[in-house]
């Protein structure tokens, strides 16, 4: 007499397989989507101060603005306006406003952008105290916008009048 | 070394009142070249130049023109870093194509300036995000009106002498 096997009910799929492979897929995704931080990026700007690298150089008076954007994830570039404040009859002035600049990261660091070619003419002599500030925004890889704003802090005394050409 | 050679290897030391007379008299002294340049790309889709130690390329698609650069015996390229749209006439395409074309070369010239005494910083493409030919640049990109103004009050005369003459 022939033995027959019973087909075992666990061996037939309730469930679509290709609704099981939709489902892992989103469970993938909702994981990346947990995993990557949150977009952060900071402004740090550095207090201005007088080039010496550009005196010794080139003979040229000048004071130097660095600033440089931060971010957790890589950015394309960062955008920002950027001014000098000085203090005058006891209120604070704009001492000298920079161009809107626009600069990309590099492939070494995708995250970071810096500033490093602001400067401001000056004539050396008088003791004026500045502050930088600056804003923008950095615009990252993924598409999104990031608003940045700050500034250097107190100001500090430095040997050279902006705007005494 | 003339002032203008020395604005080719100051690069990124130039004061932003420096780039904005080098665009008015590199817009000055390449009238008729920035003209053959622009016939070019109309005609052909695309133009190269080179000017300090870097390279641009101009490609026109789509009504547009946009440039790439790159430092020169290098791979690294910035794409598409600038765009200007053209219009169906082709002698006010060529006027503004060369504003255009003076703002890419002083774009190039203070990222990849010739080799001087002076080492330049690694650091990413920079440009002046609103260009010297538009009012957005004089009033950052914000009102307008007042960008008129303050172009009307800016004058780069001293350093547009010194670079004709020194």
């Amino acid at each position: 007499m022939p033995l027959t096997i019973p087909k075992s009910i666990l061996l037939t799929p309730k469930v679509p397989s290709l609704l099981v492979v939709g489902l892992l897929a989103a469970q993938f995704l909702i994981f990346q989507v947990a995993d990557s931080p949150e977009p952060n990026c900071t402004l740090n700007i550095e207090r201005p101060h007088y080039s010496t690298s550009l005196n010794e150089d080139q003979n040229i008076d000048a004071i130097k603005l660095n600033i440089t954007s931060m971010c957790n994830v890589p950015q394309k570039y960062t955008e920002l306006t950027a001014d000098i404040q000085k203090i005058q009859n006891n209120r604070e002035i704009s001492a000298y406003s920079f161009e809107n600049k626009r600069k990309n990261s590099t492939i070494k660091t995708p995250n970071v952008v810096t500033f490093k070619d602001l400067f401001a003419p000056c004539k050396k002599g008088s003791s004026t105290s500045y502050r930088g500030i600056a804003q923008g925004y950095v615009y990252l890889e993924s598409g999104k916008k990031v608003t940045v704003k700050g500034d250097s802090g107190k100001y500090v005394a430095t040997g050279c009048l902006i705007g005494a050409q | 070394m003339s002032y203008f050679e020395q604005c080719l290897t100051s690069g990124g030391l130039l004061f932003q009142e420096e780039r904005r007379a080098l665009y008015s008299y590199l817009l000055e002294i390449n009238r008729d070249f920035y003209a053959n340049q622009a016939q070019l790309l109309l005609e052909t889709g695309m133009a190269i130049r080179i000017i300090a130690n870097g390279e641009a390329t101009y490609i026109l698609k789509d009504g547009k023109v946009s440039y790439s650069a790159r430092k020169l015996n290098s791979d690294d390229v910035q794409s598409e870093i600038r765009e200007i749209k053209l219009t169906r006439v082709k002698p006010l395409n060529i006027k503004r194509l060369r504003k255009f074309f003076a703002q890419c070369d002083v774009d190039v010239i203070t990222n990849y300036p010739l080799l001087g005494p002076i080492p330049s910083e690694e650091s990413g493409y920079g440009i002046n995000t609103y260009p010297y030919y538009t009012l957005a640049y004089y009033a950052n990109g914000k009102n307008y009106l007042k960008g008129l103004f303050v172009k009307i009050k800016t004058s780069d005369k001293e350093i547009l002498t010194k670079l004709r003459t020194l």
